[in-house]
């Protein structure tokens, strides 16, 4: 166990940061469930479903600032629509505006979301999810990391809420934090890629795999997500 | 084709003409500073600029006033007139400051992952190609950096070597790429802001190429190049780390 104080204290406050994040996801998701409360079955996205999405939506991204989409995306399973079930948007100057995909198989640019890692770890696990740093070709084009919770509906996996942020905005949240550890650092997900670095020692995107006594690993303590920081001499 | 998607639609959307004239300032400023336009040296006329460009004569007049106005272009009237290069630019502490700013590691990062791909194959390419007297010359640009004392000659000497192995290499499209790469980043390598880069160690890290190139070893020319472009990445972000981070109500 190490007695790196900053580093500790770092790990604790980048902790408190993601569980705020979070626990609004989480209540995203629930005012996004709770549009199909008392709903007739078989369950249906309509365009005024879509409208009250918009509304919810656009009201995370009014309230934080850092993130730059936001939306809901619901799995075919459990709720029919006509056009994917792929509800998404995204902050524009003054604005939101709708994301648009492809959402045919086999077409050019189809976006397989049912098969995108936040949608179908959500899915499988049932619990909040954290994908990235990764490119979003095909979505955003962006650079980004996308955390979602998921969407039950009357118990059962029907989607999840979730919300992005670019990673140069992660990078300036972060790093005043991660800055105040002596020697290098890095924030790495779950699958051991750094998410953002407080050195050149350590840059985004790269995979770490520190061989044993070259640096100490921190879990960061947030359910689920596999957070964990790199602290190395 | 109508763009599909609202994306296509933003990047497909019409410049503006400020833009335009925007670019076309930048674009010559750049060309300027890596040394492939010289002082002295007279710009076509402005109807083959502005058909050259693809813009309007006023969008055209509106660059060439903007880099009157900075002091980089002179327009002389008569038999022999028209308008020459009089100075190299060389953006300030201030401009390179904001630039450090707003690119973020993440960026810089992935400016070194396609200065790395482009250099491999450049540098790989130049062992199977170059002549040995062409090699002569890649030495002395190597040389070069060392001789020169001012950060807007250290730049110059740096991107030109860069620039020399891609011409090695006998690649147009591979120069183009590496001219791209070296107009975006040179100047941030050499500002005049804290960390310095150390002329000395670059030089030995060019030379090291070069004699790589000269031995026709490819893998250790190789090995060599992705070494310097990562010192140079670091560079830019220890450099970037060094300026501090604004809070965002600061940017805002």
């Amino acid at each position: 166990m190490t007695t790196n104080v900053p580093a500790l204290r770092a790990a604790g406050e980048i902790a408190a940061w993601t569980n705020a994040l979070s626990l609004d996801v989480h209540r995203f998701a629930a005012a996004s469930a709770a549009l199909w409360s008392d709903r007739p079955r078989p369950l249906t996205i309509t365009p005024g479903d879509v409208g009250r999405l918009e509304t919810l939506a656009e009201a995370f991204l009014g309230s934080h600032d850092f993130v730059v989409g936001a939306g809901a995306i619901f799995s075919t399973g459990a709720i029919r629509s006509k056009d994917g079930g792929l509800e998404w948007w995204i902050r524009r100057e003054r604005s939101i505006e709708k994301l648009e995909f492809d959402l045919t198989p086999g077409g050019e640019r189809f976006y397989d979301y049912q098969n995108m890692p936040f949608f179908a770890s959500a899915n499988r696990t049932g619990e909040q999810t954290v994908w990235g740093p990764y490119v979003d070709y095909l979505g955003m084009d962006e650079y980004i990391l996308t955390y979602s919770a998921p969407i039950q509906l009357e118990g059962e996996f029907a989607g999840v809420a979730g919300c992005d942020i670019r990673i140069r905005t992660l990078e300036e949240i972060l790093m005043p934090t991660l800055r105040a550890i002596p020697g290098n650092a890095a924030l790495l997900n779950a699958g051991g890629r750094v998410v953002v670095g407080n050195s050149g020692a350590h840059l985004v995107g790269e995979r770490v795999r520190p061989a044993p006594g070259e640096g100490t690993l921190i879990p960061i303590d947030v359910p689920h997500l596999g957070f964990s920081l790199l602290v190395s001499p | 084709m109508a763009p599909t998607t609202a994306f296509q639609a933003h990047v497909y959307r019409s410049l503006p003409e400020t833009e335009r004239s925007g670019a076309i300032v930048d674009r010559i400023s750049k060309a300027i500073s890596l040394g492939l336009l010289k002082v002295g040296e007279r710009l076509p006329s402005e109807t083959a600029l502005s058909e050259m460009f693809g813009v309007a004569p006023s969008t055209l007049r509106e660059a060439l006033s903007d880099l009157r106005h900075q002091g980089i272009v002179a327009t002389r009237r008569g038999r022999s007139g028209g308008t020459f290069i009089v100075r190299q630019p060389f953006t300030s502490a201030d401009v390179m400051r904001k630039w450090f700013e707003e690119t973020s590691i993440a960026e810089l990062r992935d400016l070194g992952d396609e200065h790395a791909a482009i250099a491999a194959a450049t540098v790989r390419l130049a062992c199977d190609r170059a002549e040995p007297h062409e090699v002569g010359r890649l030495l002395d640009l190597a040389r070069a950096l060392v001789m020169s004392d001012r950060s807007e000659a250290r730049a110059h000497a740096d991107s030109r070597f860069h620039i020399e192995l891609a011409v090695l290499a006998q690649s147009p499209r591979l120069m183009n790429a590496e001219i791209r790469l070296q107009a975006e980043t040179v100047q941030a390598l050499w500002a005049p802001l804290s960390p310095t880069r150390d002329p000395e160690r670059v030089a030995a890290e060019h030379l090291a190429v070069a004699r790589a190139i000269a031995d026709d070893s490819p893998e250790e020319a190789q090995r060599l190049v992705l070494h310097h472009i990562r010192h140079d990445i670091h560079h830019l972000v220890d450099t970037k780390l060094a300026l501090g981070y604004p809070t965002r109500e600061e940017r805002a």
